[in-house]
């Protein structure tokens, strides 16, 4: 190609990283056609480093990791200095402005800052495609029809809470059952009955119940407080309901809270400290915990791989305990059902 | 009672094995004791600390992704060439060919190229096309000259290969009934000396050098009309030439780099790969005027078919305004020739490994095209190719594709006009609504395929059409599509999963397609859904009706103008009854296999060039139109049918 020709004309070393297609990997048995991820150009003591972009179905863009194959050159250039490919990373799609710099002409995105400040947490983990295909294998997928419509509706739920929430800048994850059902089998798992989300407490915005009432998704129930185990649930089309949990930070933990209408009874979940990566789940680009095996066998336990089709809250979870009860002077406060 | 007395003098008897006193004598040495265990302990570290070095090992390679061979980061070598059979680095080959009544094979050094002995199949000239510098196969194809035609498809066939490759011949059980002479004469110029005078039951191998040499030639006499030749073995050596003697020799550009990997792998496309003014593989067609199609990917659907798939992406790439970035094209199965095909052309290809089979296999394989174009290019449409696509499919696209984005009560737009024949289609610029989907060249939205057609595809077990599930209510919803009334796209030929020769003539052959060059769609406004209601209004204002008293299978139906709109009214009882409509349709030689191109029991077209607007009585919300003094036509099926296609389940005909 030319550039690279051109390239060498004018002195420069390149080296050209490529590996496998992830947008096919979710695939069973397409050939993978190999993608560049990264180019780095070195000249005397410099280098440049060209890391591609990939738009991907959900509205963001990736690119790879940068991983040497066996034969390269380990000292072409310091590889740990580099800002990009320790990991994949996701952002969003920034618009682009033309400016001359030098006199030369370049492309930045429009604005800078935002873009920079993504790259600290842009982490992307890629779905695990082949374990959900071992999974299927085991327990093959629920094709029926009810299947089929409650996934297209936990899609459409999704994609609104997505929308609303990411309009408010409220950062939150995929939880519970939906994050089980990314991690699992990639995809909704068809007899959880309803999409579950974490978002931190400190996150937390008063604006949220309007903005989700103006979408279309109205507060079903709320309970708890901001202080304590605060829980909202909002009534998606027909009987599917979205449930956000709060998660409250300590110093060695991390727990949400829950609590039983009828009797006031409290409970605590535990779960070790953990950070937010990206991925891609039903073509959006959702945050899910970085150490997702570990949050998984917190919630569900060690069998976490075989489904269970009667889940109860209160005693199913590993990681529950009880935490008292609220007394009933609050009850009005924080037991609130529409 | 005698007493047993033991006998003193007798020493004790003492049986003990021999292994047992080894190892007293030997547990009784401290020091070969000590030995042993610390040659044991030693042992033991020695294994684990291979283990421990292994594991590491292990761990480093999955980390880094450990590749298999050395890859060479160089841009300019894409493809490790990698010889299809073992090569020897022998200048000369030994060929063995045997023909017989029911088994033929071919090996070339001992590997095995060819070899059919099924029954009921194989039957005619056998040819394998050799390299002439590597012995590669570049080519296999069977012509069954005992049927007519072909014949003058082995005479196409062989004049497309270059001059210098090996041509290798072998007949199955019989390849002379139908082999004319301008065939034998082709043979006999390749230098067969038996060819002109092969007959019926004769066996024959023939091994020679296009324009060149013959290696060997042998054959055996039917004896009988019942009976077969006896089976022939030929056994002869080819001797090699260099590589250059064998290639072409095209000025270097990366086009020509594309050309000479692909003709020195293939033969059989012709010109393409002439040393003189070999055919362009880039094209540059005109661009369009305001080309809203440059974005959308397309997705050529492909099977086992190279030679077809050769002509389809010449088209494609030939129409004006092609983005060629925006094609790939998915192979169905790991079949090199039509990867080959792709490559020549610098475009994508993705192999699918083909699941389930029969029509599941083509809906899976649709499924995964569908799919993969989506994750790949995360935009609004796409467009699906399959069977040709003429040079003006994108420009009517481009001026339709904006409806599909905005009007929620389209389904697709598509190419494809089903009823549009020779004699039924006149106008390429006029488009219609129509409430069932044509399956080829055809554009979906992507919303339609990811939130609903996707979650409910049918899974790898049901044997279904994907094009009949498509057009199923539940997935269509009382959707429509746009159609042409000129076809914008082809089918191409006789061999597929729902073809044959009598239903590729009967339906296909006469076909209307457009050849007019950019012709701008007429009022594509008023296909929009109320418009499209307003426009009917107006036409069926206009049409004259006809004298519903005449039969209506007759040309004098009609009468001779031209440009004219007329209307007719059949009888329909209700939404479904398509019993006149199925009558009138076979009489006039169009589609009939099942109803197609209805919009509201009202279906549109064209007779002696003039407009002929069919309305079914009551069941059509047009029905009002009909003047009182007029009697819906009604035509009874006859009690038995003659020449019944016995054709089950139909789709539109799959290029597999």
């Amino acid at each position: 190609m030319g550039l690279f020709k051109t390239a060498e004309k004018m002195g420069f070393q390149w080296l050209k990283i490529i590996n496998k297609d992830p947008r096919l990997d979710g695939m069973d048995d397409l050939s993978g056609m190999e993608i560049p991820l990264h180019y780095i150009f070195k000249l005397a003591s410099h280098a440049i480093h060209l890391v591609v972009f990939y738009e991907r179905s959900g509205n963001y863009l990736w690119h790879g990791p940068l991983r040497l194959k066996q034969h390269m050159d380990r000292k072409f250039v310091p590889f740990q200095k580099l800002h990009f490919g320790r990991y994949p990373g996701a952002y969003e799609k920034p618009e682009l402005l033309h400016v001359s710099i030098d006199d030369l002409r370049v492309q930045i995105p429009k604005n800078p800052s935002s873009f920079l400040e993504e790259m600290s947490h842009s982490r992307f983990l890629e779905c695990r495609y082949r374990e959900a295909r071992a999974f299927f294998q085991l327990y093959p997928d629920d094709a029926s029809l009810d299947a089929v419509e409650f996934r297209i509706k936990a899609k459409s739920l999704l994609h609104s809470a997505a929308l609303t929430l990411n309009n408010l800048g409220v950062k939150f994850w995929l939880s519970s059952g939906t994050c089980l059902g990314w991690y699992r089998q990639c995809n909704v798992i068809p007899h959880s009955k309803d999409v579950d989300l974490g978002i931190f407490i400190r996150d937390y915005k008063a604006e949220i119940i309007p903005a989700f009432q103006k979408a279309g998704l109205p507060l079903k129930h709320k309970f708890g407080k901001v202080e304590d185990s605060l829980e909202l649930s909002f009534q998606g089309e027909e009987d599917v309901k979205l449930d956000i949990f709060f998660f409250y930070e300590e110093e060695d933990h991390i727990w949400n809270g829950g609590t039983q209408a009828k009797s006031g009874k409290k409970f605590k979940y535990f779960f070790p400290k953990f950070t937010l990566c990206w991925t891609e789940f039903v073509e959006l680009k959702v945050h899910v915990p970085c150490e997702t095996l570990q949050y998984v066998e917190a919630n569900y336990g060690p069998d976490w791989n075989i489904p269970v089709k009667a889940w109860d809250w209160k005693s199913s979870p590993s990681n529950v305990q009880d935490n008292g009860v609220w007394p009933v002077s609050e009850w009005d406060d924080v037991i609130q059902i529409y | 009672m005698e007493e047993w007395k033991p006998n003193p003098a007798v020493k004790p008897h003492k049986k003990r094995s021999w292994y047992l006193a080894w190892k007293y004598k030997l547990m009784n040495q401290r020091a070969l004791r000590k030995l042993c265990q610390t040659g044991a302990v030693l042992f033991l570290l020695v294994t684990v600390i291979v283990n421990i070095k292994l594991i590491l090992d292990t761990r480093r390679a999955a980390y880094e992704e450990e590749e298999e061979s050395a890859q060479d980061y160089d841009d300019e070598v894409l493809n490790v060439e990698v010889p299809r059979h073992p090569v020897n680095n022998k200048k000369v080959l030994d060929v063995e060919v045997y023909s017989s009544r029911s088994k033929v094979y071919v090996a070339v050094d001992g590997t095995t190229v060819l070899e059919d002995e099924a029954r009921e199949q194989g039957r005619g000239i056998h040819v394998i096309v050799l390299n002439q510098a590597t012995g590669h196969v570049m080519a296999k194809r069977v012509f069954d000259t005992y049927s007519p035609h072909e014949d003058e498809a082995m005479v196409l066939f062989l004049n497309m290969v270059a001059r210098g490759r090996i041509l290798i011949f072998t007949i199955k059980d019989e390849g002379s009934f139908h082999l004319k002479d301008t065939a034998k004469s082709v043979l006999k110029s390749l230098g067969s000396q038996v060819a002109p005078f092969l007959s019926w039951r004769d066996m024959w191998t023939f091994v020679g050098k296009k324009g060149g040499e013959v290696y060997g030639e042998k054959h055996a006499k039917s004896p009988a009309l019942s009976t077969w030749g006896d089976p022939v073995l030929l056994k002869t050596e080819v001797h090699l030439t260099s590589v250059e003697d064998a290639e072409c020799h095209w000025p270097d550009t990366e086009l020509n780099r594309r050309r000479k990997r692909f003709c020195s792998k293939v033969e059989g496309y012709g010109s393409v790969c002439s040393c003189k003014d070999p055919t362009p593989i880039e094209f540059n067609p005109d661009p369009l005027k305001d080309n809203k199609v440059f974005d959308v990917p397309v997705a050529v659907i492909a099977g086992n078919r190279p030679n077809y798939l050769y002509r389809m992406l010449r088209s494609l790439l030939s129409a004006q305004g092609v983005n060629p970035q925006m094609i790939t094209v998915f192979i169905d199965g790991y079949y090199e020739e039509p990867m080959d095909v792709v490559e020549l052309f610098g475009l994508s290809g993705i192999q699918h490994t083909p699941i389930s089979i029969k029509n599941a296999r083509v809906s899976q394989h649709y499924k995964a095209s569908l799919t993969a174009t989506f994750n790949l290019f995360p935009v609004s449409e796409t467009a699906a190719a399959q069977g040709g696509l003429l040079n003006s499919f994108l420009s009517f696209l481009s001026q339709s594709i904006h409806l599909l984005e905005e009007d929620e009560s389209l389904y697709c737009i598509s190419a494809w006009n089903d009823q549009g024949y020779e004699h039924t289609a006149e106008d390429p610029s006029l488009l219609y609504r129509v409430e069932t989907m044509p399956g080829l060249g055809w554009v979906l939205r992507k919303s339609l395929y990811k939130d609903e057609l996707e979650p409910k595809w049918p899974t790898p077990e049901k044997l279904w059409d994907w094009d009949m599930w498509m057009r199923m209510p539940e997935q269509r919803k009382g959707r429509e599509c746009i159609i042409p009334d000129i076809s914008r796209s082809y089918h191409f030929g006789i061999v597929g999963l729902n073809m044959n020769g009598y239903f590729h003539e009967a339906y296909f052959k006469k076909h209307k397609f457009n050849t007019v060059p950019n012709v701008q769609l007429k009022n594509v406004e008023s296909l929009r859904k109320d418009a499209y209601e307003t426009e009917i209004h107006r036409l069926l204002g206009e049409a004259e009706v006809l004298d519903h008293s005449k039969n209506p299978c007759e040309d004098s139906f009609v009468p001779d103008t031209e440009g004219k709109v007329y209307v007719m009214f059949i009888r329909m009882e209700q939404e479904a009854d398509f019993t006149t409509w199925t009558q009138l349709a076979k009489c006039l030689h169009i589609w009939d296999l099942d109803v197609r191109g209805n919009h509201k029991g009202l279906w549109r077209l064209f007779r002696k060039k003039n407009h002929f607007l069919v309305v079914g009585v009551p069941a059509s919300p047009y029905s009002s139109k009909k003047p009182s003094s007029v009697t819906p036509i009604y035509m009874e099926p006859p009690a038995k049918e003659e020449g019944a296609v016995a054709v089950p389940a139909v789709a539109a005909a799959e290029q597999t």
